[in-house]
């Protein structure tokens, strides 16, 4: 189950996505948080952003839309409020951040490596559909994206993982860009942009209109586009988009990831993926499969 | 201390139209709930949407809790169908739970979804023998199910008049205590549909009188994490943190807000 992104070994290939497990204590009546592989915590900005307004979510069949728009504290008081509970953690810790322009990104970055804190590395947002600070207009261009890499690998020495957005044309370009700008890893996918309508009141059931849909309802989507960001990059893939069970942990290996995250499926049951590591640990030995490696990337394609 | 239980159920019926009780046995959440405050319901263990359902706490006590519900809905549906036996999967209890009542004389208005905190608040009043006025609306008299008792201060409002009092819960209101008529220490509880709430929000203003809100709103987690369940409070409204001042979460902050300090029941 053990597996490693550089030099950092996870004690399971299942870490929590962004925003749908806060920064861990928050379910820690509910959960052994520390059981996960690693925990993935909100997105964290330059400065402080109080959301969008509301209706912020909407449920869709097998899945839901949101539109929260990246609501947090900001990095200073991120830095001292935060941190702190984040230290106490005994699993492993990587920073979400999220921002608008490079600066931002890079002023976000630096502030948290001067805290010392126990975090191994950095998932960047550049894939937030819902606002225009989300970081999408990296997310859909390869030089930006490529900059961005470049000037937050020169800041850090911890993991570097760079967070995809379906939304693009080639998915795998934007990878390519994240690789060649010096990126551990790339994370794929994050929310992909939908639209729910109120027939009776004829409004858009999230105030912004348009969305991220998220949980079961993409997870053939969130496949196609690791399966495609394998075939293009040499750096580990971490799957995310709709998990709610061991076997859909199996299908992203298959399709190329090395490690996934669960999101959305969180909210219904904040114990998933520790649940999941054990079935994980069932599926493995009933299969004779020794390590996770023996998994990532090896669909086998019909061969007519 | 929020629990993940399985709660068994003992008992799930209509009692009245379309409207129904489950009583569960759920110890852990039963023994550490308060009046006002809220579970997170997973409909069935093969449930293949994503959200749970949240669902007010109508009683607590003797290890079991129990819920009120309209069953409208793909979730409502399923739980109305809840055999006795079933082990369903509970998170709670959730949100905070009514204040103040215990220095006031408490009204406490219901209606439609918004009857399960209610009665909750009702029978602790009843119990901690505090004198205080019910009010229930509905639309005609098959949604109620408990009797029109001026007498013991409790009144019901039906919109066509096939029960109690013919009008809306806030046409009650006007009726039993005309402007001016409060005594000092009233305070007002809702809980009920937005258009209602909103109506029982200007006649508290009108009367200055103090007045707490159960809200309904859309939600997913239930605890903080997902951030989807707002209610846009007045900006100037100080809250611990930050970035939840203006855009509270019903889960955290809530579901009980003043009327006050919010900008509408919607």
């Amino acid at each position: 189950m053990r597996v490693k992104l550089k030099d950092i070994e996870f004690s399971s290939p299942i870490l929590t996505a962004s925003g749908t497990y806060g920064y861990g204590h928050e379910v820690r009546d509910m959960a052994d948080v520390n059981q996960w592989g690693g925990i993935i915590t909100k997105s964290v900005t330059r400065h402080p952003r109080e959301g969008n307004p509301p209706p912020r979510i909407a449920e869709t069949r097998s899945g839901m839309i949101n539109s929260i728009g990246l609501a947090n504290l900001g990095v200073e008081k991120y830095c001292n409020e935060i941190i702190p509970s984040l230290n106490e953690l005994q699993t492993k810790v990587i920073i979400n951040i999220a921002g608008s322009a490079m600066k931002d990104y890079l002023e976000t970055m630096e502030m948290l490596e001067s805290k010392n804190g126990k975090h191994v590395g950095y998932e960047i947002n550049i894939s937030c559909p819902n606002v225009k600070e989300g970081g999408i207009e990296f997310g859909v261009n390869c030089e930006m994206t490529e900059q961005l890499t470049i000037e937050m690998r020169k800041r850090t020495d911890k993991l570097l993982i760079m967070k995809l957005s379906p939304n693009v044309t080639r998915i795998e370009d934007i990878a390519q860009a994240a690789e060649s700008g010096g990126a551990d890893a790339v994370s794929a996918i994050n929310t992909v942009v939908g639209m729910a309508i109120d027939v009776k009141t004829r409004r858009p059931k999230l105030n912004t209109a348009f969305g991220g849909l998220s949980g079961p309802a993409i997870k053939p989507i969130a496949i196609a586009n690791v399966h495609k960001v394998f075939k293009a990059v040499n750096i580990p893939i971490i799957g995310i988009g709709g998990i709610a069970t061991a076997k859909d942990v199996v299908e992203f290996l298959l399709a190329g990831a090395t490690m996934v995250q669960i999101g959305t499926m969180n909210y219904q049951n904040p114990n998933l993926g520790i649940q999941l590591k054990g079935e994980l640990s069932e599926y493995y030995s009933q299969n004779e499969i020794e390590k996770t490696e023996d998994l990532i990337g090896k669909v086998e394609y019909h061969s007519n | 201390m929020i629990y993940r239980e399985m709660g068994k159920v003992i008992s799930n019926e209509e009692i009245a139209e379309g409207i129904y009780k489950t009583v569960f046995i759920s110890p852990n959440i039963s023994s550490s709930s308060m009046p006002g405050q809220f579970v997170n319901i997973l409909p069935s263990l093969d449930w293949r949407n994503v959200m749970r359902r949240p669902m007010s706490i109508a009683s607590q006590g003797n290890d079991e809790i129990s819920i009120i519900y309209k069953s409208v809905g793909e979730g409502t549906r399923i739980m109305a169908n809840w055999a006795i036996g079933e082990k369903v999967d509970l998170i709670g209890p959730l949100g905070n739970y009514w204040e103040g009542y215990k220095s006031s004389f408490p009204i406490i208005v219901g209606g439609g979804v918004g009857i399960a905190p209610i009665l909750n608040l009702h029978d602790v009043l009843l119990e901690k023998k505090i004198d205080h006025c019910l009010i229930m609306g509905a639309r005609h008299s098959g949604e109620h199910f408990f009797p029109h008792e001026p007498q013991n201060k409790v009144f019901l409002s039906t919109d066509d008049g096939s029960l109690g009092i013919k009008g809306n819960v806030v046409d009650i209101l006007k009726s039993i205590y005309p402007i001016g008529k409060h005594s000092q220490n009233t305070k007002i509880f809702s809980c009920g549909p937005p258009m209602m709430m909103d109506e029982v929000r200007n006649y508290s203003n009108e009367n200055k009188l103090d007045c707490d809100l159960a809200l309904e709103t859309i939600m997913a987690c239930g605890f903080g994490i997902c951030q989807g369940c707002t209610v846009e409070r007045k900006a100037e409204t100080n809250g611990v943190h930050s970035y939840r001042n203006r855009f509270a979460l019903a889960c955290l902050d809530g579901p009980i807000f003043n009327a006050e300090e919010i900008i509408s029941c919607v």
